[in-house]
């Protein structure tokens, strides 16, 4: 931005054709060189998500990265009222991590933190939509402007396909970890679309990945901790 | 008293028998050792490295990271800015981070540039740490540690001198600045075996005059300048990170992955350990396949024996019917020769197994630094000799079956 602010007085005097085209030069460039110094891009692939799970003293902290396809079935960004609200559902249910894995009630685990929000690639700020504006949405005014949202999709798409990711982190506390003995995955029940979790596993004796698949959706964890 | 019958007639036809038994030992004892090969090479391949929570290295692949940094296989593509580490080392969620240089060699052995952190924080075999033979770390700029094996290989002993080559495999040394052995590594079945270990800023001190991959001509700076001289890094080849808490583990790795200064890459030594052992064990697996098939072979081998005897055994069968032995004893029979033969086969093979054990060990250990333990036979070996005496069984109803036919049709004319 500081290219921007040091031109334009250099070109005040010019006619404003000129102007103009040398701000533009300026935003284009800058931006470039911006994108340059920081283009990188996970890697992404639908149905495949990724949970990795460290297991230190009696906490366990989790991460789930799953793609917008598995989850919710789109990854553009969701406008109308009914990707909203399924967005909405897909983020209370993410929060909500002992029901979308299993663990056996013997280890006495229970949720300490759960957080839950949708990232938009090249948009890091649409970050969860808190639960508090749930109201707003249910108001029925909005589906007047379903037209207009259809048009705001076009302008998205002609910039080239666009990917989200759902990011959970969940804190667990159990009290009796050696009776974690097996993961199930009622993930793939809560979303259709997901077929397989890519779990790394960290425990004292270290690190440790697994597939589970939509197939056998178990992780044994018999002599892990 | 069948099994009298059995050992009678298995010691009447020695020699035949005894190739058989000789065929399934041999190939038992080639599946126990390609087994035990197999649980070895995982064993040792994933005591290389613990302890360490994260590799970090420059922008590749986690196998090509793992095999540059821990096994001194292949190279690096890009290093890693000492900038960088030093921001790395600065992260709150970083406990401890031993940089590594590579890149040098000495004779046929690697050069690694560390610092003395190295010896304190490298573990391997579920935590084990380095010890020393002889000697101790390096103290002065130009120290160096030797590996067990170099050691025994190159038969240096400590204040010995040795003189690093520039490159691997070239022919250019650095004979300026010989450096002393400060001490050895005891032998830990892993590269650092094979590794020389000097202080980063000797891997800098000894490149003082040189340029572009070649010595300035004419161009020689004293020992005592080069120890005035600034000896700080630009570049590092890798780092070993330890984290302050597990649980932070993968938001550092997901930060250092997403660096935005330089293109880094972190990864968990187990998960790449298991990826690697993912591309090597096809390998392995097929070996044992192949095994399998060749105690397949020899039982069937077996099987042929026992039907071009049945042929011979006619008139004795007739005998027995004739003293009264029902069919289903000349079935028995049968059977029970053949799960003799293949125990007698599996035990030799098992004999065979430890006696190559003992004799292979140490040459495997030397060549390929892969430790073989030899332990009494475990459940796995027992459950294998079994499978196979199953097998045995199973094989040797087809020509007992043929025999229970031929002994009812038979009767006491044996037709010629």
């Amino acid at each position: 931005m500081s290219n921007i602010l040091i031109s334009s007085p250099v070109t005040l005097g010019l006619r404003n054709g000129l102007l103009l085209g040398v701000f533009f030069n300026a935003v284009v460039s800058s931006s470039a060189a911006f994108a340059e110094e920081t283009r990188q891009l996970d890697s992404h692939e639908h149905g495949v998500g990724e949970l990795n799970i460290a297991v230190d003293g009696s906490t366990v902290a989790i991460e789930l990265h799953a793609p917008g396809a598995d989850i919710v079935g789109f990854e553009y960004v969701a406008k109308s009222f009914d990707d909203r609200l399924t967005v909405k559902k897909a983020l209370k249910s993410l929060s909500h991590p002992l029901e979308l894995f299993l663990l056996p009630d013997p280890a006495e685990c229970r949720v300490t933190e759960a957080e839950a929000h949708l990232e938009t690639e090249g948009v890091h700020d649409d970050h969860a939509d808190h639960d508090d504006h749930a109201d707003h949405d249910d108001h029925a005014d909005h589906d007047d402007h379903a037209d207009h949202d259809d048009h705001a999709d076009h302008d998205d798409h002609a910039e080239g396909p666009v990917h989200s990711e759902f990011h959970a982190t969940y804190t667990l506390v159990c009290n009796n970890l050696s009776a974690l003995t097996e993961i199930t995955f009622a993930y793939f029940d809560a979303f259709e679309n997901a077929l397989e979790l890519e779990v790394q596993l960290l425990t004292a004796s270290g690190a440790q990945a697994f597939e589970v698949k939509r197939g056998k959706p178990e992780l044994d964890l018999r002599g892990m901790f | 008293m069948i099994f009298r019958l059995v050992v009678g007639s298995l010691m009447a036809r020695g020699v035949t028998v005894g190739m058989t038994v000789l065929s399934i030992g041999l190939s038992v004892a080639l599946f126990l050792g390609v087994d035990k090969v197999k649980t070895g090479a995982k064993a040792s391949f994933s005591d290389t490295i613990s302890g360490t929570d994260l590799i970090v290295g420059a922008r590749s692949g986690s196998v090509q990271l793992l095999l540059y940094s821990v096994f001194r296989i292949g190279n690096a593509t890009n290093n890693v800015t000492w900038e960088s580490y030093l921001d790395l080392r600065a992260r709150p969620e970083v406990e401890w981070i031993v940089p590594i240089s590579l890149g040098d060699s000495h004779r046929q052995f690697r050069v690694m540039g560390t610092n003395v952190a190295f010896f304190e924080h490298y573990k391997y075999r579920q935590g084990r740490a380095l010890t020393f033979q002889d000697g101790m770390v390096m103290e002065d700029l130009f120290d160096a540690v030797i590996g067990h094996d170099v050691a025994k290989v190159l038969g240096y002993a400590v204040d010995d001198p040795i003189v690093v080559a520039h490159g691997l495999a070239s022919f250019t040394e650095h004979k300026d600045q010989p450096f002393r052995v400060s001490g050895i590594l005891e032998k830990t079945g892993t590269p650092v075996d094979r590794t020389v270990i000097v202080a980063m800023e000797a891997i800098e001190a000894i490149h003082v005059d040189w340029k572009g991959g070649a010595k300035i001509p004419g161009q020689t700076t004293p020992v005592e300048v080069i120890r005035q001289m600034d000896l700080t890094p630009g570049a590092i080849t890798a780092a070993l990170v330890g984290v302050e808490s597990r649980l932070q583990t993968f938001s550092l790795q997901r930060a250092i992955n997403q660096y935005p200064e330089e293109p880094l890459l972190a990864i968990l030594p187990g998960v790449a350990l298991q990826e690697l052992w993912g591309i090597v064990g096809i390998a392995e697996s097929a070996l044992l396949a192949v095994s399998v098939m060749v105690v397949i072979t020899a039982l069937i081998g077996m099987m042929a024996t026992v039907f071009s005897s049945l042929n011979t055994r006619r008139r004795e069968m007739a005998i027995f019917r004739a003293m009264g032995a029902s069919p289903v004893a000349i079935f028995g029979l049968l059977v029970l020769e053949a799960i003799l033969t293949t125990a007698a086969g599996s035990l030799l093979g098992l004999g065979f197994l430890y006696v190559g054990l003992f004799i292979a060990q140490p040459m495997i250990d030397s060549a390929f630094g892969l430790f073989l333990p030899i332990q009494a036979p475990a459940g796995r070996e027992m459950l294998v000799l079994f499978a196979v005496i199953v097998a045995g069984a199973a094989v040797s109803l087809i020509p007992a079956l043929r025999a229970y036919r031929l002994s009812l049709a038979d009767g006491m004319m044996v037709r010629t």
